[in-house]
This record gives C-alpha cells, structure tokens and sequence, in this order.
C-alpha cells in the first residue's frame, strides 16, 4: 500500500508539472467544464419553468443531485478520464507492454498515472456548488446523512471508474479508436437524469448490470428521504459485483493482448 | 477541383465505415440511450405537470421532436471531425496538405462532409423504424416539399457548424490543445440549438435573443421546417440569418488562418 502511495505521489508530481507547460489547455479546460455545469443547470431551469415536480422531485432536490454528479463527473475527469483515453492507443500500438513489464498492478498504473491537474481546479468549484446547493435547500439534512451521501457519492465515483473501465476493455478484441467509449459517454445521460423517472426493466437495467443511477441519483436519495440500508447495502452489492467483473475482464483482456500493434 | 473535392468526400466515407462493429453498436445504442433517457424524462414531467401541452407540444409532439432533432443533429455535426484540425497544426501534419493541390480548408469541409454518410444510414434506418417503436401524432405535417426545405436547410446548417467550429480549431495555432473549447461548443450548441430542449420551452425574451444567434438555427430551425411549423417567410429570414453568420465566422477563420499561418512553424510535436 505504502509502495502505491509513494507512486501516486509521483504521478501528481509530474501531472501538475506538464500541466503548468500548457498554461492555455488549463484555463481552457476549467471554462469547459464550468460550462458543462451551467448547460445543466439552464437545462432543469428552463425545464422547472414548465414543472414544479420531475419524478417527484423539485428544483432544489434536482440542484443537490445535480452538483452530486458534477463532483462525480469532476473526480473522474480528474483522476481516471485522461488514462482510459489513452489505453486504446497503448493497445492498438503495441505501447501496452511498457505498462505490463512495471512491477505494481498494471490495472491500478493504467488508470491512474495521468492526474489531470487542470480538472483538479473543476474539481473544487463543483465541491463549491454542492455546498452551496445544500445550504440553500430549504429543508435540514443531519450530519450522518451528509457523511453517507458524501461516502456514497466517493463509491459513486468508482462505480464510474469501473463502467468506463468495461467500455474501453472491447479494444484488446476491437482494436478500434477508442473502444467503446462514445457508446460510455451515450449511456451516461442515465446518470445525470433522476432515478425515480426511470421504471420498469430499464430501471432494473440501470440499477443493476449498467447501475448509472447509482453514481449520483441513489446518494441524493439518502438526503431526500432519510438514512435507507436498502440503498446501501444495493450500492455496496453492485459495487463489489461490478469490480469481480472488471478483475475477471481485464485479466482476460490481457490474455488476449498479442503485443502486435496494429 | 470538383471531381478532387468528391473524392475526399469518398475517401472520408470509406474510412468513417471501416469499424463496423463499432459503428453498429454505437449507433443502435447511442440513438436509444438519447430517447431513454428523453422518453422518461418527459413522461415524468408530463404526468407531473397534469397538463396536455407543454411548450406547445404535446407529449406526442415532444417525441417526434427528440426522434428528428437525434437524427438531425448528427447529419448537422457530422461525426468525429471535432479536433482534426487543430491536431494537423498541433502535430506539424499541416505542412502536407500545404503541398496538395487543393486548399486545405477545402480539403477539410470534403472530409466533413464525407463523414455524413453513417448519421444519413441512421435518419433513414431510424426515421424508418421510430413510427413502430414510438406513439408519433396521429397527424403529422411532414409533406414533400418539407422534406425537400429541411434537407437544404440541414446543409447550410452543416456548413454553418463547421464554420463555427473552425475558427476556436484554428486557436491551435497559439494554444497546445483547443479539444476543450470544441467541445465547449458542443455543449453550448446542443442547448442553445435545441438539441436537448425544444426552444419554445425558453422564456420569450430568451428566444428573440436566441434568433439572433446561429446557435438556433443550427438543429431546431430545420427540425420545425420538416414538422412543418414555419412558414415560408420565416424560412426565408431564418436562411438569410444563416448565411450572414456563415459570413462572418468564415471571415473571422480566414482572418485567423492568414494570422496564424505566420507563426506556423511546421514543427510539431
């Protein structure tokens, strides 16, 4: 643990020192994801302009949720995005043997060795809209509840590592450009919607073998109606199942790697 | 030139249908992921609202809205050009093409246009299935001679993202990476264009405001004129308003190309 400790501590070094190379690329990509934060929230504005309920829930609720998966989006764009961009062209080039060689879990290098220091910024405005979303909720939550929802909105953000992962391991068999990860960032707007609108088998679906209701919309409930062991104990199962799978797919993946690129 | 242009135009088509596994998964999941996730949303937000009509559309109405606007929207974005460009001054690949007998530019929008081809095999698959998978309105006013307006209107609109696109890709020239402001521009189309909520949904003020972007025209202007909820005089305007903004951003990439074609060391990375 102490040796994957020391290595994450290289990795940031580093990230925030090529960051600072590309002054420009940093505040470009600060302003992009401000204004992915503000399309959103124009979106349910306008939206809640025509409704006071969607899914029974109102514009505060959705606000809080909202600012979840922004924090969500926001870690995983900081910490994992920029890696599972790059792994399939480390497969399709052959470069994946570098990584193979290393003496730490090729699994854990790979996803991790690139921090994007420009998104570290976006990271701490979207903490900043949580709070702020929660202190203008016209209702109480206690501290237990935030402290789950903050542990559940941590969890959620590796179940988004985790699905990523699934759609980005195809190209060891693919060997396409990008796996299939435009098909990852189709399958997200599950995510940024809240669950209750969801029913039947696509909720299922959703809350199960592809659980993007999980990552942001399930934490949020924790808030709006009070402590629930079913959402914890579901969010934990899925978490736990999903990561067997991932364990299972990508040594299989790499059983599969020929080394050839192509 | 002509016949040079049509062969770039090919050349981009073969190539955007060469993984065909992916192009398949991709666009059968992609389209159905979009009207999922619109579907129950507005089924929640009609049932909320215990209202028929919202916006002026009814809950029929609002779906045939999303199906046209999926579709529209990839033939007006065409698929996967977002930084090419700029990665052809970033990476020194540029200097090629300055050796080629045909502007690159020029060059640029045929490949563009090439990569219309698999969001065209999605209008028409789609278009052709939506009727069987979703309740449309029982009346619908697409008529031929809507189809024939959309379809020119839906070719402007695609030579009007490009210009739109190109002069933040041209960015490259000073900046390393312009793939955030592209993709900014993506996120700020889709909404001010229509493509994620219809633009009567926004409050009046908004909308004349709106009218005077080119963000309004690029994916909700033609999915009303294929509806058949614009008339010919306002088709008229909204196509003069087009063309005006297709002036002024190609000036503005010309202004910038001339400028940054000066510092172009032909370097790369």
């Amino acid at each position: 643990m102490g040796r994957y400790s020391k290595l994450y501590l290289y990795f940031l070094r580093f990230s925030f020192s090529r960051a600072m190379e590309f002054r420009l690329d940093f505040f470009f990509r600060i302003v992009m994801d401000t204004v992915y934060y503000a399309v959103h929230i124009i979106f349910f504005g306008v939206i809640y302009g025509h409704t006071s309920m969607v899914g029974g829930w109102n514009f505060d609720q959705v606000l809080i949720f909202m600012c979840g998966f922004f924090l969500v989006d926001a870690l995983h764009m900081t910490v994992h995005a920029n890696n599972l961009w790059a792994l399939p062209e480390y497969v399709n080039k052959g470069h994946l043997d570098y990584y193979l060689i290393r003496p730490v879990s090729s699994l854990f290098f790979l996803s991790h060795r690139d921090f994007a220091a420009n998104s570290f910024v976006n990271l701490i405005i979207a903490a900043s809209m949580l709070i702020w979303a929660i202190l203008r909720y016209p209702g109480e939550f206690s501290p237990l509840q935030i402290m789950v929802f903050l542990g559940l909105l941590l969890n959620g953000a590796y179940l988004y590592w985790l699905i990523h992962m699934c759609f980005v391991i195809p190209v060891f068999w693919t060997h396409s450009a990008h796996g299939f990860q435009m098909l990852f960032y189709s399958l997200k707007q599950f995510a940024e919607r809240p669950d209750p609108i969801f029913q039947g088998l696509m909720r299922r679906t959703l809350t199960t073998i592809l659980p993007f209701l999980l990552i942001a919309s399930y934490p949020a409930r924790i808030l709006f109606e009070g402590l629930n062991t079913t959402i914890l104990i579901h969010s934990g199962l899925v978490s736990l199942g999903l990561t067997i799978f991932l364990l299972w797919f990508w040594n299989k993946a790499l059983r599969s790697y020929s080394s050839a690129s192509s | 030139m002509t016949l040079l242009f049509f062969k770039i135009v090919n050349l981009e088509l073969r190539k955007q249908m060469s993984y065909r596994v992916d192009f398949w998964v991709n666009t059968v999941v992609s389209f159905f992921a979009a009207m999922g996730v619109m579907y129950f949303l507005w089924d929640a937000i009609f049932t909320a609202s215990e209202t028929e009509i919202i916006g002026g559309y009814s809950q029929k109405e609002m779906i045939l809205y999303y199906v046209l606007v999926i579709l529209i929207a990839k033939l007006v974005r065409g698929s996967n050009q977002m930084t090419g460009i700029a990665g052809d001054i970033y990476t020194g690949e540029l200097t090629k093409y300055h050796l080629f007998p045909t502007p690159y530019l020029t060059f640029k929008y045929a490949e563009h246009l090439g990569s219309l081809l698999p969001a065209l095999i999605q209008l028409v698959l789609f278009g052709a299935l939506s009727p069987f998978i979703f309740a449309f309105p029982d009346s619908l006013n697409i008529t031929p001679l809507s189809i024939i307006t959309c379809a020119n209107v839906v070719l402007l609109a695609n030579l009007l993202f490009f210009t739109l696109t190109l002069p933040l890709q041209l960015v490259a020239f000073w900046a390393d990476n312009v793939w955030s402001l592209v993709v900014m521009n993506h996120f700020i189309s889709g909404l001010l264009g229509g493509a994620m909520l219809p633009l009567e949904l926004f409050p009046d003020w908004a909308r004349t405001v709106l009218n005077f972007t080119p963000f309004a025209y690029l994916y909700h202007f033609p999915v009303r004129i294929l509806t058949g909820h614009i008339q010919a005089e306002q088709i008229w305007i909204g196509v003069g308003v087009m063309i005006c903004w297709i002036i002024i951003l190609s000036a503005g990439s010309w202004f910038i190309w001339r400028k940054g074609n000066k510092l172009y060391t032909g370097v790369g990375i």
